[in-house]
């Protein structure tokens, strides 16, 4: 029964806090109701795994002997200091933002943890209250089935094991950071398969993720080291140097890039020539999606690549030829 | 996590919650736990059971229960080993860090100060680093300032937007009513009157924000920006992708993806068009990685367009070749 089982562990916790004494086994048994009437191996068991549901919610269990000389004299005790959340105040403008924190996260596990978080600052008198920030809804998402894995593992620092892109092969990863970044979940991590640094999109994990091994099982690189990895890791270079037309306010994404430039041919009415800089990868679709909005003026090479883009567009939407249909 | 290890999670909580307000009323104590008033009083119950060994009534935690019963507050006391909550576990602080974290994004100003600020003792107090890097999409910080200035004033603005769909800069007058985060892109929703209508514009879109000396005007509610927001629009369109193309169904709201039984095979995406402008510049970005499925003239838009800018762009350099 559960209402008698919280009782137990309540009771427990309160006797363990307020002891400055390890107090033997024994002596639990005695004065902890729940215990009574049990025989040896059936308290022994109960204890033992009430001890791993309080670790498991944060409580500090320790043991210990009191006298140095009789280690048999084996006890338990909480230490205050240890248990206790320590002193923290927060300003009125910070109360509120907590309380705008709370509506956070959709992803569901996250989320339980935020509640559980703001419910132990509201136990240390803190109110947040987010009913004056009205404008803003933050919102943070979630939908890969590895992230509550993931999750965990980051922040436990164990290593873990999965397979990736539908390939059989399983990589062993040390999980440094989750970024998110263009609506999609990233794992930074020491892949210690390919014994390198490597970026895995949660989204293209195609095992469930095992957790391997214990807790704080490696160390991270320091911050500053990971943010390298991941610049590099993520960022294309911007190594193209091209002169485009842009037709009027058409394509702003590129043109607040660019810089006015003088164009080497005559450009057709209500077009300007603009130098803009950009990384080859992704170059040729971002310049074909805004379709006769913008010429490649230079360089050659990038402009038959668009063209022939642009006939790829043309031959994959030609009307199939069958009988007329159109 | 077990029933009791839950309700156990919660009553440490509670205690020290209980013994700093004084008479706190068992509804209050509902919302902030997110619990039934029923589950309050059950709680009480169990705690009224709880306290130091020895089993005297001195030793037992204390509740005025005519108090809960009668006038619905709550008096505990005689628990002053438990005025304090428990530390943070890991999983907690670093899950409100994080939450703390997206409020900065979004917010500008004195809220973005007071976000990271506030995670900045949190994290000073459980010594837990933020493991998660946000790289989201809210524009520039003076943008939202203005914005939400404007929203909390009330005032009409003038926006300067570079559209995505149509890809040009439009000067649309909006009455602001909130930012909103979704999938790391920043919205702003706003009434538009040239539309009339509600509308949806990214932040980091705007260029310029005008404030306007008029005061926005009641446009009734606000429709819920929901997590698929495109699923107002009447167009949907399916898509036959190939290897190059399927990245799009992990990075647009889709109504169905059929994926590929075996590799090499296409995946079939059906997704919602609020634009048809949005669909054309989609199909000239994936090239020939994509065929349309339905409706059959979905792609001329696009295939003219294409044919538009082969020709376009060869006239123009034919000097340079």
């Amino acid at each position: 029964m559960a209402p008698r089982k919280t009782e137990r562990l309540l009771n427990l916790t309160i006797m363990l806090l307020s002891s400055r004494r390890y107090v033997p086994r024994e002596r639990i048994r005695e004065v902890v109701e729940g215990y009574h009437g049990l025989s040896e191996e059936a308290f022994l068991r109960m204890f033992e795994r009430d001890k791993d549901e309080l670790r498991e919610l944060g409580i500090p269990i320790d043991t210990g002997s009191n006298d140095a000389f009789f280690d048999d004299e084996i006890g338990y005790r909480i230490s205050r200091r240890d248990y206790e959340l320590p002193a923290v105040e927060f300003t009125p403008e910070e109360a509120t933002v907590l309380g705008l924190a709370a509506t956070v996260w959709q992803q569901a596990s996250a989320a339980e943890e935020t509640t559980h978080a703001l419910a132990k600052l509201r136990a240390a008198g803190i109110e947040p209250d987010a009913s004056r920030l009205t404008a803003l809804a933050p919102r943070l998402t979630a939908r890969e089935e590895s992230f509550a894995p993931l999750w965990q593992a980051v922040i436990a620092r164990q290593v873990v094991e999965f397979s990736y892109r539908d390939s059989a092969e399983s990589r062993t990863i040390e999980p440094w950071r989750l970024a998110f970044r263009s609506n999609s979940w990233y794992l930074l991590g020491h892949d210690r398969t390919r014994q390198a640094p490597r970026l895995f999109k949660l989204a293209r994990i195609s095992s469930p993720v095992k957790l391997l091994g214990k807790p704080d099982a490696f160390t991270a690189p320091t911050d500053a080291a990971i943010g390298d990895h991941f610049e590099r890791l993520t960022t294309p270079e911007n190594d193209l140097d091209t002169v485009l037309a842009i037709r009027g306010d058409r394509a702003p994404t590129l043109r607040r890039r660019g810089t006015p430039c003088d164009s080497p041919v005559a450009l057709p009415p209500g077009f300007a020539a603009y130098r803009v800089p950009l990384a080859s990868q992704g170059a040729v679709a971002e310049i074909a999606s805004h379709g006769p909005d913008v010429i490649v003026v230079a360089p050659p090479a990038l402009r038959a690549e668009v063209l022939a883009h642009l006939r790829g567009v043309l031959a994959a939407h030609e009307p199939q030829p069958k009988g007329g249909v159109r | 996590m077990s029933t009791s290890q839950e309700q156990m999670r919660r009553l440490l909580a509670m205690v020290p919650f209980l013994q700093s307000r004084p008479g706190v009323a068992v509804s209050e104590v509902a919302t902030a736990f997110d619990i039934t008033e029923k589950q309050v009083v059950a709680d009480i119950n169990l705690l009224f059971l709880c306290g130091l060994p020895g089993g005297m009534p001195d030793d037992l935690i204390e509740v005025d229960m005519d108090a809960v019963e009668g006038e619905g507050v709550i008096h505990l006391s005689n628990a002053d080993y438990l005025t304090r909550p428990l530390r943070f576990t890991r999983d907690e602080a670093v899950s409100l860090v994080v939450a703390l974290s997206t409020v900065s994004e979004l917010a500008a100003g004195q809220v973005q100060a007071a976000a990271l600020s506030a995670a900045q003792k949190l994290s000073a107090v459980t010594g837990h680093e933020d493991p998660v890097w946000l790289a989201m999409r809210t524009g520039d910080d003076r943008i939202r300032e203005d914005l939400v200035a404007a929203i909390e004033q009330g005032r009409r603005v003038q926006l300067t937007y570079d559209g995505a769909s149509r890809g040009e800069t439009t000067r649309p007058l909006v009455d602001p009513v909130g930012i909103q985060l979704r999938d790391s892109v920043a919205y702003l929703q706003a009434w538009s009157l040239d539309r009339a209508a509600w509308r949806t514009y990214r932040v980091d879109r705007i260029a310029e924000v005008a404030v306007t000396d008029a005061a926005i005007e009641d446009h009734g509610a606000v429709p819920e920006l929901a997590e698929g927001w495109f699923d107002s629009s009447d167009g949907e369109v399916t898509l036959e992708l190939d290897a190059t193309a399927a990245w799009i169904t992990e990075y647009y709201p889709m109504r169905r993806v059929q994926r590929p039984a075996t590799p090499g095979e296409s995946t079939v995406a059906t997704l919602a068009v609020a634009d048809p402008l949005w669909l054309q510049s989609l199909l000239l970005r994936l090239g020939a990685g994509v065929r349309v499925r339905e409706p059959e003239d979905a792609a001329d838009a696009a295939a003219r367009a294409a044919r538009e800018a082969l020709a376009l762009t060869e006239q123009v350099c034919r000097s340079l070749d």
